[in-house]
């Protein structure tokens, strides 16, 4: 059911100030995971070629 | 007399906004600028929907935060950044009503049922506005938000077509159609013929 409040008292500018917190909206944030990256898989492979290609060379 | 101001201005010039959000898209810590400066705006807009404040305080929270891990999806296409955080804060609002985290509140100020009863054409009687005010519930949701932010908030048809993926046109006519139905709700209950 919804609730209906008439003349609610508003938070006033500076108590709503006072609750901003950039630091705990950043700690929030979902950490990016490396292993979905295609930067990781886009290392793996070149490094991959490029450790077959050095082993080719000197063996 | 000076012109009144367009939601746009209200928050700055979205040029400048598009720099930052750029910015923001490689590295979070430069949404700073933009958490401060919608901060505000997003409370108050959750507050008026939550009972708690409390409540509040945590879905403003997760609206930014949903906000920066969906930044580099975000692309300007005439629409403000301000009504894509709003659409982000409705969904998470409907979010925490679905989890009952908290309770669909509707706070309106004793001005505004005057607003709603003038564009009715009723005069303003005690009986008169708790009738109306039994009657709002009961509005589907899709109605009562139409309602709550022309009549409440004072938001634009553009303002509220942005936040609800409406065209101005089409934000304008449905809520006309919310009015009606809200008046139709109140004709029911005042046994007053229409």
């Amino acid at each position: 059911m919804i609730k209906l409040l008439i003349d609610r008292q508003l938070p006033s500018s500076e108590t709503i100030a006072s609750r901003r917190n950039f630091n705990q909206i950043l700690v929030g944030l979902p950490k990016k995971k490396t292993i979905n990256s295609p930067w990781f898989y886009g290392a793996i492979g070149v490094f991959s070629v490029l450790f077959v290609i050095l082993l080719n060379f000197f063996v | 007399m000076s012109a009144p101001l367009l939601y746009f201005d209200r928050f700055g010039k979205p040029e400048d906004e598009l720099v930052i959000i750029e910015r923001a898209k490689r590295n979070p810590e430069h949404f700073a600028p933009l958490y401060r400066k919608y901060h505000e705006a997003i409370f108050r807009y959750v507050f008026k929907r939550v009972d708690e404040e409390e409540s509040a305080y945590d879905i403003t929270s997760c609206v930014f935060i949903k906000a920066i891990t969906n930044l580099p999806k975000y692309e300007y296409r005439g629409i403000p950044f301000s009504s894509w955080l709003f659409r982000i804060a409705k969904s998470e609002l409907y979010q925490s009503f679905r989890d009952k985290k908290a309770r669909r509140t509707v706070s309106i100020d004793s001005m505004q049922i005057g607003k709603v009863m003038e564009e009715f054409q009723i005069d303003e009687s005690e009986h008169k506005r708790e009738v109306l005010l039994k009657v709002l519930p009961l509005l589907k949701e899709s109605h009562l938000q139409l309602i709550e932010m022309r009549f409440f908030e004072k938001r634009s048809f553009r303002e509220i077509g942005d936040i609800l993926d409406l065209t101005e046109n089409n934000a304008k006519v449905k809520t006309f159609r919310a009015l009606i139905k809200l008046k139709e709700l109140y004709s029911k209950n005042n046994n007053i013929k229409k």
